[in-house]
């Protein structure tokens, strides 16, 4: 059963050029319509692709849309090291304050025209302006230039230790590179044309908010010669077409997989992995070894979490397993973690977090005693409850009891996600339309950098909702990005480790895996990526 | 007759007004920021301020809505705030796959309902009947979403006669269309067969009742000729009533059906744009469903004449 | 509170007597007794089942057993206290909503139908309410007050108003023109008297045929809102929440769907059961047209 409408094809057709004489072009496209279908895979993202522009928003889609058309000068590879991609020969100078990079031969936009280093220093400055590991680069940033049609130049103040990382980083928002007039769109609007020169094109005509998202090889795209790794390597494109079907549904995409009307889907829910792991022709696998990270945001603006020892008292309350257990529930998938740098990271080291060890009894005693000292007058905690997703469904339950066990009062505040997300920005008092308490999660790799994510600030009202404040904090995290090691950087970060949980920065609930679900009688090649899903390197069988 | 339609074509112009004032005030009025969404996760106080002005979302109130409600009028349904689509094209993206179930469904249930009901009617009081209308209250009495993953189990993924989800369209062969339709328009369908059914079986005795349905028995006319002939004829006011009362409730179910059987139709564009406040998706889509709703009334009232004619006006 | 009265036969002395009502009335005994168990299993809810919001993950979706008689949840909650909870709030829901739009659409269709100048605006805004599809309505009003009971109960209650209304307005049209009413305003009877002593009574039976399908409709409503995630706060015990919270499980833990989806069932079922029987019994002239 093929999804590939007629004028799809006809489009498709038109796009590579193919149709201009007709009647020769009707006998290709009927040629090309069975091996397009045997060609093509279909796969259930985990959400809707709202916004087209990477750079623009943080999404997880937009990133995934981002990695199918448009190229990255450095990319990670399978073992988080950074490796060139669109740039050829690239250097330091001596002093450490020049970089200098070469775009290699053969880069051509989906338009035909050449990618240039005009290109990538607009598209750089675009990216910069929205990231946080941009942002925190630019503060070292002279200026970067095109020294002639192919070379980019990134001029220092003084050596900063992380560029590499900062451009190949597969946190969100990557750095895509964009043609200059694209580029040149104020870096708080959105883009509105999706001209790339990576591995895939995408179609316009078929797009289909919250439905369908349709990709086309792009023939014109030049892999580089090593084997695919990360988002490094050679991306060779072995599908003609792929097509995102948005399915709000979960139970509806399981099905779907198992009767072969799909063949990939990212995100089974893992109380259902038991059927799929039974079902003819399904693979799961775990793509993003360093999954996710949940997380409880204190307000540190209002009573009691304006004070540490009720945000202690939280701390201990908290049991990641009861958490774990009930959002997760699968122990092959979750583990606890007393790092706020991603257990299983470079960075995962877990100073400081001794009291996870205790009987939960015992912790829930001091809890207690803490909640006593710190004068809690028994109002009300607001803990926002997004019910429309079931990970913040469960947890914002378990963290309630978990709150209630030792002396909290506690209110859900139930609504959508769209709701949590329009309260948690608001600074007010919790019952004049505030709140105190709600859960989130972040990707893996990206909670390993104390720069990458913006969570991981504590500079007061400018920080990310909580609104945490520690000057020793900030300044660890300055330490950090200039540490030129990395066992340096690990160094300082047990020590922001054991300051964190020592002034309640927040609580983590731990961490868990989530297995891709795919027909491997169907396709094979999937690259183990953290937070993108790559298609190239991918093939039918 | 003319000046009938003309006048309720009129009065269909405050019902409108009222429903555009009424959706505009309920989302404009209660908390919920569109731009914080749109925002995302790592939006700072001055972003989430500059989408708000981008957005004319801090204009005054009524500045919004005269804006609004000038540009409705002229046939432009704004631009959704989150894919920068205009709403009238992401309206038609996903108009056929409603239109679609919308129309197998009534095909379905009308048919089914019609043939028990006046099954039900001639067999009344015997075993036939009960079990008939045991099966009509039963029919609405489960939640859509429950015979929908039900029939899913059994027909998809037990069987395999059916497809599980998706929408395929009809450019690409009418049965590869309905193959798709079959299980959603049956879920869909079951409260609304339920509904005609019982309605077709109370119409048809009370028309049975009557003088000239004797009269024609007595000149031998045979039964099935009467039934058909003339007391479906007569017992057709109520039950094109009941489909007029019942777009409502179909527009109801079609929001979950589509949830359920993942298809790409206007109610799920709709559920998506209220999680994220997309107002003008919201707006719009309110207010074609309540036009359609009000146009299907007014087609109803007008069917009415033609079907009854001691009704005039 | 009347249905029940009406409906759960208890006193011996009228034996007889009841007998031949229920053979007559078949549908009103299975509907109400039906009702009358699940709003018994409601009101002594503590007495009979456990707690139905304190979970234990460790116990999540264990099949039934001695321990937990209808199984787990996904927290590891009791499906059986759960599901007996549920009996309250589901009802709670159904009988909430269905008093809520009596009352309102009982106001405003009398005034409607007895105010002529009234009637042209209120009416017209009554037909513009009527024309916004409810469950968007529903979902719409959720999304911006807020997941609560309170919302639910109001969010599914407006869309019903219109209706009660229009029932009530054309109940009073008729009644007013009947001689003993015009008789009444002629012997100059104050306008809330007339309202009150004598057409009142004439709208009551078919009010309460039509709140018995609005309370019916409402557990529906609560339930589909739940599966679109603008339901009640799943840390209350609804049949529709516990059905919408746990539809990844059909395969796996079927029990955790199908007790709350046949209590779900069976109630609103006897809600509509006992509507049918009622109609038959309080008005017939509705009874035959529908």
């Amino acid at each position: 059963m093929s999804k590939i409408t007629r004028r799809s094809l006809v489009k498709g057709a038109l796009t590579a050029g193919a149709a201009a004489a007709l009647p020769t072009g009707i006998a290709i496209h009927s040629g090309r319509a069975s091996a397009q279908a045997a060609r093509t895979v279909r796969m259930v993202p985990h959400g809707d692709l709202r916004v087209l522009d990477p750079i623009w928003t943080t999404a997880n889609m937009s990133a995934y849309h981002g990695a199918m058309i448009y190229d990255t000068l450095f990319g990670y590879d399978g073992n988080l090291a950074p490796q060139p991609q669109m740039v050829g020969r690239h250097g330091i100078s001596d002093d450490k304050k020049t970089y200098t990079f070469e775009l290699r031969d053969g880069l051509k936009w989906h338009d035909g025209t050449d990618v240039t280093a005009r290109d990538c220093v607009a598209s750089l400055r675009r990216w910069a302006a929205r990231d946080g590991a941009g942002q925190h680069m630019m503060k070292s940033v002279v200026d970067i230039s095109a020294a002639d049609a192919k070379t980019v130049k990134i001029a220092l103040k003084e050596p900063y230790g992380l560029v590499y990382e900062a451009l190949a980083k597969t946190s969100t928002p990557l750095c895509y590179m964009m043609q200059e007039k694209i580029a040149e769109t104020d870096p708080n609007q959105q883009i509105t044309k999706h001209v790339g020169s990576g591995p895939f094109k995408f179609v316009d005509g078929e797009y289909v908010p919250g439905s369908k998202v349709v990709y086309d090889r792009n023939p014109a795209y030049v892999p580089r010669a090593e084997p695919a790794s990360g988002i490094a390597g050679g991306k060779r494109v072995m599908l003609d077409r792929v097509i995102w079907n948005i399915m709000p549904d979960a139970q509806t995409a399981a099905a779907a997989l198992m009767s072969g009307e799909i063949e990939f889907f990212e995100v089974p829910p893992i109380d259902i992995l038991g059927t799929l792991e039974t079902a003819r022709g399904v693979k799961l696998e775990v793509l993003n070894k360093l999954g996710n990270v949940g997380y409880c945001r204190l307000n540190h603006l209002h009573p009691p979490f304006n004070n540490v020892k009720a945000r202690k008292a939280a701390q201990l309350a908290v049991n990641q397993e009861d958490f774990l257990r009930a959002a997760i529930g699968n122990a092959k998938y979750y583990q606890t973690c007393g790092s706020h740098f991603t257990c299983g990271s470079p960075m995962g080291v877990e100073d400081g977090s001794d009291f996870l060890k205790l009987p939960m009894a015992q912790r829930q005693a001091m809890a207690r005693e803490l909640l006593k000292e710190s004068g809690y007058d028994g109002k009300p905690l607001v803990v926002l409850h997004a019910t429309d997703i079931h990970v913040m469904n469960q947890a914002a339950q378990v963290i309630a009891q978990n709150l209630r066990q030792v002396g909290f009062q506690v209110t859900l505040a139930s609504s959508d996600w769209g709701g949590v997300v329009t309260r948690r920005s608001n600074k007010n008092a919790p019952d004049q339309g505030g709140w105190n308490v709600f859960f989130t999660w972040g990707g893996g790799n990206a909670t390993s950098s104390p720069i990458n994510l913006f969570g991981h600030a504590a500079n007061g009202q400018n920080a990310w909702f909580g609104w945490p404040e520690n000057a020793l904090h900030e300044q660890l995290r300055t330490e950090w990005a200039g540490a030129p090691t990395l066992e340096a950087r690990r160094a300082v970060i047990a020590r922001m480790n054991r300051n964190m949980i020592d002034y309640v920065h927040d609580i983590k609930t731990g961490q868990w895996v989530g297995p891709v679900a795919y027909r491997a009688d169907r396709m094979k090649g999937m690259l183990a990526v953290p937070e993108v899903v790559p298609w190239w390197n991918v093939e039918r069988v | 007759m003319t000046a009938y339609i003309v006048r309720r074509l009129l009065a269909t112009i405050p019902v409108m007004a009222i429903v555009g004032v009424f959706v505009f005030m309920l989302l404009h009025l209660t908390p919920g920021d569109p731009a914080a969404i749109i925002a995302g996760d790592n939006a700072t106080e001055q972003n989430i301020a500059a989408i708000r002005t981008r957005l004319g979302l801090d204009r005054p109130l009524y500045e919004q809505f005269v804006t609004w409600a000038w540009n409705t009028l002229r046939g432009d349904l704004g631009i959704s705030m989150f894919s920068n689509m205009s709403v009238t094209k992401l309206v038609l993206q996903r108009a056929e796959p409603t239109i679609a179930l919308t129309i197998t469904t009534l095909i379905v249930a009308i048919t089914i309902a019609v043939s028990i009901g006046v099954l039900a009617a001639a067999r009344a009081g015997t075993l036939v009947d009960r079990a008939v209308m045991g099966f009509a209250v039963m029919g609405f009495s489960v939640p859509v979403f429950v015979v929908g993953y039900l029939l899913v189990y059994l027909f998809a993924m037990k069987l395999r006669w059916l497809p599980v989800q998706g929408y395929v369209p009809i450019e690409q062969g009418l049965w590869p269309c309905l193959r798709n339709l079959i299980l959603p328009s049956v879920a869909l369908g079951l409260a609304y067969v339920a509904l005609i059914a019982r309605i077709t079986r109370a119409s048809m005795l009370e028309v049975l009742a009557e003088d000239y349905i004797r009269t024609a028995n007595a000149k031998g006319v045979a039964p099935p000729g009467v039934l058909l002939r003339h007391a479906l004829k007569n017992a057709a006011v109520p039950i094109v009533t009941v489909i007029g009362i019942g777009v409502a409730l179909l527009i109801s179910g079609v929001v979950i059906t589509e949830s359920v059987f993942n298809i790409p139709g206007v109610g799920r564009l709709v559920v998506d744009a209220i999680a994220r406040r997309d107002y003008p998706i919201i707006q719009g889509v309110m207010i074609i469903f309540s036009g359609i709703y009000v146009l299907v009334n007014l087609a109803v009232d007008i069917v009415y004449t033609f079907l009854d004619p001691r009704i005039r006006y | 509170m009347t249905v029940l009265a009406e409906t759960v036969p208890v006193l011996p002395a009228f034996g007889e007597r009841l007998r031949v009502f229920a053979r007559r009335n078949p549908t009103i005994v299975i509907g109400g007794v039906l009702l009358a168990a699940v709003a018994g299993a409601a009101v002594f809810a503590p007495v009979i089942a456990g707690d139905p919001i304190v979970f234990n993950p460790i116990n999540r979706l264990r099949p039934p057993s001695e321990e937990f008689l209808l199984g787990t949840d996904s927290l590891g909650r009791d499906v059986y206290a759960r599901t007996v909870y549920g009996a309250r709030i589901s009802l709670l829901v159904g009988l909430t909503v269905a008093a809520v739009a009596m009352v309102i659409g009982l106001v405003v269709g009398l005034a409607c139908g007895y105010y002529r100048q009234l009637d042209a605006v209120v009416m017209r805004l009554m037909d513009g309410i009527m024309a916004i599809p409810a469950i968007l309505l529903a979902i719409a009003l959720v999304s911006v007050m807020g997941a609560s009971v309170k919302v639910v109960i109001v969010a599914i209650a407006i869309p019903e108003v219109p209706r009660v209304a229009r029932l009530v307005r054309s109940v009073v049209l008729t009644v007013r023109e009947l001689p003993y009413v015009e008789a009444a305003r002629a012997n100059g009877s104050r306008v809330r008297k007339i309202l009150w002593r004598h057409i009142l009574p004439s709208t009551i039976p078919p009010l309460i045929v039509q709140a018995t399908y609005i309370c019916a409709s409402a557990i529906l409503v609560e339930a589909g809102l739940s599966f679109l995630g603008a339901g009640t706060p799943p840390e209350f015990p609804t049949w529709g929440n516990m059905i919408a919270q746990s539809r990844l499980y059909l395969a796996t833990a079927p029990w955790t769907i199908f007790v709350p989806g046949t209590c779900l069932a069976l109630v609103v079922l006897a809600i509509n059961l006992l509507g049918d029987g009622l109609r038959d019994r309080l008005d017939p002239r509705l009874a035959r047209r529908m």
